[in-house]
């Protein structure tokens, strides 16, 4: 063994490459970057500014939070629609200067003033609503005009009766109670921001108008064609910004008690620039509450920060300025390239080494000794049947196959001519059995375990969720290929499910990581419940019941071995080896009726891909650098079927040498002396007469008497 | 200082040269059935090396030198010569010369003026890897050595080595002075003579036609080939020459040959029948390399599926531009033309992995 290939082993068994990616398919990756800013930015004006950390510094901070935070929220529920609302700034000016005069110049009641204010705030986004959502004139425009329409109105009203409205006239203790206490140290704005924010957050995720605003800001056009009111949507967005624009302006009147001309300038830019900071993608539809928290968070930080460092006004508009250009930069290159870098890292192979191939040369006395003898099988079906995993039949001959379509297809024994959709499952059907009622059990790529029922045909799902692993960054809880299953004697159904790693249409990627992605699941019907029996296989496909019911084999493909769990006797619950160096890829076995198992091997190993196994890095490269039709793979196109006994031993071996007549096998099935064959990629069903085979065992009987 | 920055980068990136994309098969190289769909003239075991000197047309299969007599659609031979080692070049020159590179070594000379002269090396270098050879008149014998690595059974070893230590000579017979045209050459195995005098050159492993004039540095004439170059033939009426490309490029051995650990691991471990190389034949066992779009689908293999061995002949301009090509693709058989030649108005070429030499018709009106 070289020194890169013990480092490539060590490195596999030490690193784990493959968390990175998993890493970065989740969708909370997007608040990575907000968070890292944000981190930075209180470590630096953390290191540069003394007191930064001071318990009156944070609550003032809390306080402005609420106030900015509230702002920020009402324009990213604009955003996330699709619009923008530059007006905030002056409805937050308006509003507190409405405040203000209500409470202070004509003595109303608080709770009056207040509810005045933010009337005023919707108003104004009502305004800005019916001209952007129902006369369809452009946002942008649109909000900057109302911008400029209410600063003016504004600095009017601030020019003649500023210092009136300084002054209060009574003093109101829910005003007081607002301006300057605390609960526990958290001022109210902060817990009227906080609250909004779950409410926002609930509104966003759980409840159909947010659902809403989502669908409109992703796709108009698709919102529209699935019968949403997208401009009632539109405008309703508007109305809640202008709305949360005015608590931030009450709040800011609580706090400072002035209103004066520069209250709330260039509020619109840094509330703008926390959004698209924190990753409310400027395009709509994407962003949440969080990512707006996280933006405002950071704005703070930064623009208390140069106060604080005594810089002047106009430089902090310009720091402000260079964020959001470097923000929008942010989110324009990660949007696009996100999925890039994903595809790029996702798929970590492993350092795997097999032990040596057997020989398969014709004429030499290996057990796997090339023949002819599947050469003239009969074929049922050619050109009618795509996708047929693993054929299987009753006891009336009826013929079963999963297909590409989603349905499962029957065809009436015993000829094997005319056929019928037995069933329409919606997913692509895998491995299949009978249970001890003939209702057919199916494991369905990317749905879960599934069962037809024998008198109504109706399609019942049994499981498609197990317990999840602990370490497990993805989300391995939902099954994403169940393969194969069987039946125990009690009923339990064991299946294996190929790879948590990957989706059906992209198995083979799993052959170039060599890891274990696969498990071994058991489905008890009693209790209903579902567990994994055996984790880390790589590949689990094909699963058989020994004959005596008391232990089961499953096929590893990628690593060429058929395992045996125990299901009761002294070695329960452990598994053993009992094949361990295939020269192909084992897939589907099933019971024999000489009391061995039929195993269908999928294909052959090839020297260069073994040898590409032990060279994790060479394979990775090729995955990043290779066209994935032109990826070095595992040989699918001859494939082979084998008998062995219980002692692992070969007993018989079956090819066909040109691969022509039925290329890719994937399942043998034995029925009344004839042997039954599938492949995945193949438009038939193949026949094979099974010299001396005992003419009268089918699966079934041999699972559940021949009674059944 | 900026070149040796971005040879670096795109070494990092996979970029520039380092890239392993390859060219397309488009224009005058849109694929056809021609090669697989032509009848066939006559099956013998692997074909190489088709010359003619305009009356008489040979070819070498293994040891032996067969002669072709061609009447319409049906053929017959005859054997010429045999030798003590495989045939690996041909040549046919004025007055009855035929001369025969053999893979164990050395240039044999029957008929004409110089029958039974061999020679055993030229200008102090051993002929151990005879790839090409050309008469210019009958004493004038031009050379093109592969390798002075590998003998020219070691073509993959060769590539895999990314050698480039062919060269070409032109000798004088009898007495065998010779002077070197061209050295470091990566693989020269196609020669013809160019209509200024000078020579054209077949660099498979660089992928391109050089051109040779005295006292000139080789000059590219036709670069980015998506295939290995092998032997150039004149086409009728000093319009340009008849390429035949032995094998295809392809992304996966692109790929490794920029994969040194890779692929010295598989020089070292694995059978050269089961590399990942590029093959004169159609896949013949179940264990050589599979890649993903080379998975039979409902039971066929898709004509376009990657592949490492393919039958393409080129035929090209007097500028040395494609003009027009006949293809075997994927799907087919009749792969690795290593030679062709246009005879009595056909185009014939030998299929050395399908094992059959095809009669091509020509394209109407010519090319232009």
């Amino acid at each position: 063994m070289t020194a890169s290939e013990i480092y490539a082993r060590w490195r596999t068994r030490l690193v784990p490459d493959h968390v990175l990616g998993e890493i970065l398919s989740k969708n909370w990756i997007d608040n990575a970057i907000p968070v890292i800013f944000l981190v930075a930015a209180i470590a630096v004006f953390g290191s540069i500014i003394p007191n930064f950390f001071l318990f009156g510094n944070l609550t003032d901070e809390a306080r402005e939070f609420g106030e900015i935070a509230l702002v920020v929220l009402g324009l990213t529920i604009v955003m996330l629609a699709g619009g923008i609302d530059l007006s905030v700034g002056s409805t937050f000016a308006l509003a507190n200067f409405i405040t203000l005069a209500l409470i202070n110049w004509q003595g109303w009641p608080a709770g009056a003033a207040i509810a005045c204010a933010l009337l005023a705030g919707a108003l104004v986004g009502l305004v800005n609503g019916f001209l952007v959502g129902y006369l369809r004139l452009r946002a942008f425009l649109t909000t900057l005009v109302m911008l400029i329409v209410i600063r003016a109105v504004v600095d009017t009203l601030v020019l003649n009766y500023s210092t009136k409205v300084v002054v209060p006239a009574v003093r109101s203790p829910v005003w007081d109670y607002i301006s300057f206490e605390d609960i526990r140290g958290v001022p109210v704005a902060f817990i009227v921001a906080a609250v909004l924010a779950v409410a926002g957050h609930v509104f966003l995720t759980r409840l159909r108008p947010g659902w809403h605003i989502l669908a409109v800001g992703g796709s108009r056009r698709s919102a529209y064609n699935a019968g949403l009111a997208v401009r009632r949507t539109v405008a309703t967005t508007y109305v809640i910004s202008g709305t949360l624009a005015a608590a931030g302006g009450v709040f800011y009147a609580s706090r400072l008690g002035a209103a004066t001309a520069s209250t709330g300038v260039g509020l619109e830019v840094a509330a703008l620039t926390a959004a698209v900071l924190g990753g409310i993608s400027l395009g709509g539809g994407r962003g949440s509450v969080t990512k707006a928290l996280l933006g405002a968070a950071i704005i703070l930080v930064i623009s208390n920060s140069l106060i604080q460092m005594g810089l002047r006004s106009g430089t902090n508009t310009l720091v402000l300025g260079v964020v959001l250009m470097i923000a929008v930069a942010i989110d324009v290159k990660w949007l696009k390239n996100r999925f890039k870098v994903l595809s790029r890292v996702y798929v970590s192979p492993a350092y795997f080494r097999l032990p040596p191939s057997p020989s398969t040369e014709e004429g030499s006395d290996s057990p796997y000794a090339l023949n002819d003898r599947l050469h003239d099988v009969e074929l049922i079906g050619l050109g009618e049947i795509d996708a047929a995993e693993d054929p299987i039949l009753d006891t009336d001959d009826n013929l079963y196959f999963g297909s590409r379509q989603g349905d499962i297809i029957r065809y009436f024994g015993p000829d094997h001519k005319d056929w019928e959709v037995y069933a329409h499952v919606g997913g692509m059907p895998l491995g299949m059995a009978f249970d001890r009622q003939g209702d057919l059990l199916c494991c369905i790529a990317g749905m879960g375990l599934y069962k037809i029922v024998k008198e109504t045909r109706e399609v019942v799902k049994l499981t498609d969720e197990t317990n999840r692993s602990w370490l497990s960054i993805i989300d391995d809880s939902r099954l994403r290929l169940p393969d194969d299953l069987d039946v125990a004697p009690d009923g339990r159904v064991f299946f294996s499910e190929a790879t948590v790693r990957f989706d059906m249409h992209e198995w083979m990627v799993d052959a170039l990581e060599a890891r274990g992605n696969g498990r071994i699941i058991c489905y008890d019907p009693r209790d209903g419940s579902t567990r994994t029996v055996i984790p880390g296989v790589r590949f689990a496909n094909g699963i058989c019941v020994a004959h005596d019911g008391k232990s089961l084999f499953y096929a590893s493909t990628w690593s060429c071995t058929i395992e045996r769990y125990w299901l009761e006797g002294p070695k329960k619950g452990t598994t053993e080896t009992v094949i361990a160096d295939l020269p192909g890829y084992p897939d589907n076995i099933n019971r024999a009726s000489d009391g061995t198992y039929w195993l269908a091997m999928v294909g052959m190993r090839t020297p260069a891909f073994d040898l590409a196994l032990r060279k994790p890095g060479f394979r990775r490269r090729m995955v990043q650098q290779v066209a994935q039709d032109e990826w070095l793979f595992p040989q699918m196109n001859v494939g082979n079927v084998v008998k062995f006994n219980e002692a692992g031993e070969i007993v018989d071996c079956l090819w066909d040498r040109r691969g022509v007549n039925h290329p890719m096998i994937t399942s043998c099935n034995e029925h009344r002396g004839y042997l039954y064959l599938g492949g995945i990629f193949n438009n038939r069903v193949g026949r094979y007469r099974i010299p001396g085979a005992d003419p009268n065992f089918t699966n079934q009987g041999s699972y559940w008497g021949a009674g059944k | 200082m900026i070149a040796s920055a971005k040879r670096l980068l795109d070494r990092w990136r996979g970029g520039g040269e380092h890239a392993v994309t390859v060219p397309p098969m488009d224009g005058a190289l849109r694929p056809n059935e021609a090669i697989e769909e032509a009848p066939v003239l006559v099956e013998a075991a692997a074909p190489d090396n088709l010359a003619t000197d305009g009356a008489r047309l040979m070819f070498s299969s293994g040891a032996s030198v067969l002669e072709l007599f061609s009447s319409g659609a049906r053929a017959a031979t005859k054997p010429f010569a045999a030798f003590d080692s495989p045939v690996s070049a041909l040549a046919l020159g004025p007055g009855g010369s035929v001369a025969a590179g053999l893979e164990r070594g050395g240039i044999a000379l029957r008929g004409g003026r110089h029958d039974c002269l061999v020679m055993e090396q030229i200008g102090g270098r051993a002929l151990s890897c005879v790839t090409a050879l050309l008469f210019e008149g009958e004493d004038t014998l031009v050379v093109a050595l592969g390798s002075q690595r590998n003998g020219p059974d070691r073509w993959r070893h060769d590539l895999l080595q990314r050698n480039a230590s062919g060269s070409v000579w032109r000798v004088t017979l009898p007495g065998g002075q010779a002077t070197c045209l061209a050295d470091g050459l990566a693989w020269p195995c196609g020669l013809a003579a160019a209509p200024d005098g000078g020579l054209v050159v077949a660099e498979s492993w660089r992928n391109r036609l050089v051109g040779l004039a005295p006292g000139r540095r080789p000059a590219p004439l036709l670069t980015d080939i998506p295939g290995y170059p092998g032997r150039l033939a004149p086409r009728a009426g000093d319009a340009g020459h008849w390429l035949a490309v032995f094998a295809p490029r392809s992304q996966l051995v692109e790929f490794v040959l920029r994969e040194r650990d890779y692929r010295e691991s598989m020089m070292r471990e694995v059978d050269p029948c089961f590399w990942i190389a590029p093959a004169l034949s159609a896949a013949q066992s179940f264990l050589e390399p599979m890649q993903v779009g080379g998975l039979k689908q409902l039971g066929v293999l898709k004509p376009w599926a990657p592949t490492r061995s393919y039958g393409l002949v080129i035929g090209l301009d007097a500028g040395h531009e494609p003009a027009v090509s006949f293809h075997s693709r994927a799907s087919g058989q009749r792969h690795g033309v290593t030679s062709c030649v246009e005879f009595g108005g056909r185009l014939l070429a030998t299929s050395k992995g399908g094992g059959v030499v095809v009669s091509l018709p020509l394209p109407q009106g010519g090319v232009r």
